[in-house]
């Protein structure tokens, strides 16, 4: 056959018409697509990273990132219609906390929590905030264990240990967040009529599965950017700052106090990388960086998170041990705890911090408020769905 | 209709450019492989198993630094830019970044030279430039460097014992100098970065040939040679230190080696 086919289509005249085959195949396979999401446009925005972690096979769509929406405030997320057991991502991450908690670890401990941090129980970690996840390219949670360098395998074939899709199903099992079950919660989602067409919708069909659940949420969180804050405007021109917001910045960008080194450097007001920072060393918490990497420099690491909405999001630190930015500043200044783990680049290390005046303490607040970007905190392209009706997890304005 | 068209005029194309006969310039490649070493071994990180010319014993965290403008003398002394891909980002705990393949092609043939830039020159060292990490976790503040000082030439962190018996934290970073006033405000800059000429970096490049490059970082020579460098005169922070920076740009002129193979 092939030998009559090249008497037939000699060199490269044979090649040509196996190419214009190709083709035929090819654009017959694009036109027969019955659906086709919209995509999504992210905002261009100077100064922010260019690389996101927006993963091929999940691309940002306008109708992905509405499902996420719907699933994210939906209480039948944890798998369960019982009005007590109602839970989602919304029960902890909250839109009038920059998507953070109300530190409800905080609750009961709250006084003791920050003069006797032995009292911590092992468990939850403070809620980080939930704002541009899509420019993290270095692991999620505390310690940075859910990564693309993971390779444990999850409960079924698909699910992972490595991006955000894989924290949506982590969080729905975790008894530390909606203490659920993937499969109860696949088949009630199924059963809701509300969904069926919003899942064909994003992914051409109606049948639901937890990787879909995962990719419509992780579609949601990714789209939710943070970028209103003063400090933005001001770089951009379009703003001034105060003279003690000068001052302020001026401080967090020196040699003298170093917060640059772990919590700048784009706008993200983080490197997202992690480091011991010097917080008197808690034996009860095994789930530092240490745990997955084994690297001793990581005992007692944490994530230097996003100062982004700091002024919302307290209480502070992994473990919520300080409520206010009034007591990080505090820590910072006179309260640092040098052990053989602390990070070289934590300034004062030694002398148990950097012993800023009453003055350089206000300075600095002035400044950290100049990253707030109360823009989202209302914005209702991220809050609860009103079609959601009583199963719609909501918190009375805090 | 018309989409296939173009897809298929297209692909013709593609294929009969495949079978051109006209001459191709067989550049060949550069490719440079960062190592950090101590007294010519690898270092071993996090071990306080060091000590420099001025008699400090220290440990090494970690090390983060730019090499750019990457060029080429040739055997008629004429200087040839690498400028396709003109800057680099090396970090200790990222194995990815240890290597770096030139985008430029090199013509065949004889080199006397290798050069580079140590830090980044001011007229490219740009403030808000790096949007991403790693590099834009080099920040170099503004107040600190000014319009030609955006970022850290290099970062070198570890511990050191000091006078009092103590494991102190250092800062071994390197960038744009301040001078300062009797008021102490900020009022010029210094720039600290510098260009290298290996020694011993002669090399032959084959029609499109691959030379590989061994560029040695030898750490205890950032603390001697002109000058020692003591620790306990500057302490571990010395980005507003002109006098610290200046001892290790001088320093810095010898701290590069080069293996050609």
């Amino acid at each position: 056959m092939k030998s009559i086919l090249r008497k037939k289509f000699p060199g490269r005249i044979f090649l040509v018409v196996i190419l214009i085959g190709a083709s035929l195949v090819f654009y017959w396979q694009i036109n027969s697509t019955k659906f086709s999401a919209t995509p999504y446009q992210l905002p261009d925005l100077k100064f922010f990273p260019r690389k996101v972690n927006q993963i091929e096979v999940n691309r940002l769509t306008v109708e992905g990132i509405r499902l996420g929406r719907f699933l994210f405030y939906d209480g039948r997320l944890s798998g369960s219609l019982h009005p007590d057991s109602l839970r989602s991502c919304a029960s902890c991450h909250i839109q009038q906390k920059s998507f953070t908690g109300e530190g409800f670890q905080m609750e009961k401990n709250a006084t003791e929590l920050s003069s006797d941090y032995q009292s911590i129980k092992t468990g939850s970690h403070e809620v980080l905030p939930l704002i541009n996840l899509i420019y993290n390219r270095n692991g999620f949670f505390w310690n940075g264990l859910i990564n693309d360098k993971n390779t444990n395998k999850g409960p079924s074939k698909g699910l992972r240990y490595q991006s955000l899709e894989d924290v949506v199903w982590i969080s729905i099992e975790s008894k530390d967040c909606m203490g659920g079950s993937i499969d109860q919660t696949v088949d009630l989602i199924s059963s809701i009529e509300l969904y069926q067409p919003m899942f064909k919708k994003d992914f051409g069909t109606e049948k639901v599965s937890i990787e879909r659940i995962d990719k419509a949420i992780a579609q949601f969180l990714r789209s939710i950017i943070a970028f209103r804050f003063k400090l933005y405007g001001v770089l951009n021109g379009e703003k001034k700052f105060e003279p003690d917001e000068l001052r302020g910045y001026e401080l967090f960008h020196s040699e003298k106090a170093g917060c640059f080194h772990c919590h700048a450097g784009s706008l993200l007001m983080t490197t997202n990388e992690y480091y011991n920072n010097g917080l008197m060393m808690d034996s009860l918490d095994s789930r530092d960086r240490f745990l997955f990497t084994n690297y001793l420099k990581d005992k007692g690491a944490y994530r230097a998170p996003s100062l982004i909405n700091c002024e919302i999001t307290g209480p502070y630190m992994h473990d919520g041990r300080y409520k206010s930015l009034d007591e990080v500043l505090d820590f910072y200044s006179e309260g640092i705890q040098y052990t053989d783990f602390t990070d070289p680049l934590i300034k004062g290390a030694i002398e148990g911090g950097i012993k800023l005046t009453r003055t350089e303490k206000n300075d600095l607040k002035a400044f950290l408020l100049t990253l707030t970007d109360r823009s989202i905190l209302a914005d209702t392209s991220f809050s609860a769905p009103i079609e959601l009706g009583i199963y719609s997890i909501r918190h009375s304005s805090l | 209709m018309k989409y296939l068209n173009i897809i298929v005029i297209s692909l013709i194309l593609l294929v009969y450019s495949c079978y051109s006969n006209e001459e191709e310039t067989f550049n060949g490649t550069l490719s440079l492989k960062f190592n950090h070493v101590e007294g010519g071994n690898p270092v071993m990180y996090d071990q306080p198993v060091y000590s420099n010319a001025a008699g400090n014993q220290y440990e090494i965290t970690n090390i983060q630094w730019f090499i750019s403008d990457v060029s080429l003398v040739d055997n008629t002394d004429k200087i040839i830019p690498l400028s396709n891909d003109w800057l680099h980002y090396i970090d200790s705990d990222l194995p990815e970044t240890q290597k770096w393949t030139l985008m430029d092609g090199i013509p065949p043939g004889e080199y006397s030279s290798i050069r580079f830039v140590f830090g980044i020159r001011g007229e490219k060292n740009e403030p808000m430039m790096f949007t991403d990490p790693p590099e834009s976790n080099m920040i170099w503040p503004y107040h600190m460097g000014g319009d030609e000082g955006g970022y850290h030439y290099m970062k070198l962190n570890g511990f050191w014992v000091d006078l009092m018996a103590e494991r102190t934290p250092f800062n071994f970073h390197i960038g744009v100098g301040q001078v300062y006033d009797n008021d102490q405000k900020v009022s010029d800059f210094i720039q600290n970065w510098f260009e290298i000429e290996l020694p011993f970096s002669s090399f032959t490049m084959p029609a499109g040939g691959l030379v590989n490059a061994d560029i040695n970082m030898n750490i205890e020579d950032w603390f001697q040679n002109p000058k020692n460098y003591d620790h306990n005169d500057y302490g571990g922070s010395i980005m507003d230190n002109q006098e610290a920076m200046g001892t290790i740009r001088d320093n810095g002129h010898n701290v590069f080696s080069i293996s050609i193979n």
